[in-house]
């Protein structure tokens, strides 16, 4: 199956800019992954189909309480820092991403 | 990345910060660490001036007659600095109303324990 990684920031609106400067990323690794942005709101209706959930930095007070509300899921899930975000880092937060799940 | 995008940019990570900041310090409060939220308050307070010394500088270059393009994604931008103020604004009282319940309750606690 191939790997979904879902961005959730309070709008997803600047979440859906970093979205596509990860799909080059992926591009360049040759790699084949799905990515996507929600709105945190929404994140509910779509866990099950996520393998990776990043936050947005702006909603990175809601890491713990999504941790312990989808501690059933098989999910990683991280807070992107606010650096990457801003700058756009795609490579980064993908290469980030994909660490989560090595541990 | 262009000037004008890194100034955006910018305005939503700081925007975001003082945000989330503000958010954790409620979250703080309500386990009835107070020196914790104060800290938070601290850096909510320190991005959002970033974000509004930002916000002057592209205001004066537009007074200077070179103003930054109005796209759907500096609007945006703006939204999250004004919505960050909001939330920093409000969670200012839910802090100082949490630590008058607080306060409240460990003086009922003595007085009962007296009595």
């Amino acid at each position: 199956m191939t790997l979904s990684i879902m961005l959730a920031c309070a709008g997803g609106f600047s979440t859906s800019m970093l979205v596509e400067r990860m799909k080059d990323a992926a591009k360049e690794r040759g790699m084949e992954v799905n990515i996507d942005a929600t709105a945190e709101g929404k994140v509910d209706k779509l866990i099950q189909n996520i393998d990776i959930l990043l936050l947005g930095p702006q909603v990175g007070y809601m890491e713990e309480s999504f941790k312990k509300k989808y501690s059933g899921h098989p999910v990683a899930i991280a807070t992107i820092p606010s650096m990457d975000y801003g700058m756009m880092n795609g490579k980064k937060v993908l290469a980030d991403a994909l660490n989560l799940l090595n541990k | 990345m262009e000037d004008e995008e890194k100034i955006i940019m910018q305005l939503i990570i700081h925007g975001g910060d003082a945000r989330a900041y503000s958010m954790k310090a409620i979250q703080a409060a309500e386990k009835g660490e107070f020196m914790e939220a104060d800290k938070l308050m601290g850096e909510a307070r320190t991005s959002l001036n970033k974000a509004h010394d930002l916000q002057t500088t592209i205001i004066q270059e537009e007074i200077r007659g070179k103003p930054t393009s109005t796209t759907l994604l500096m609007v945006h931008a703006q939204d999250h600095v004004m919505n960050a103020m909001t939330v920093r604004d409000l969670a200012q009282h839910l802090i100082q109303l949490r630590e008058e319940v607080h306060l409240f309750h460990t003086q009922k606690v003595s007085q009962e324990e007296i009595a």
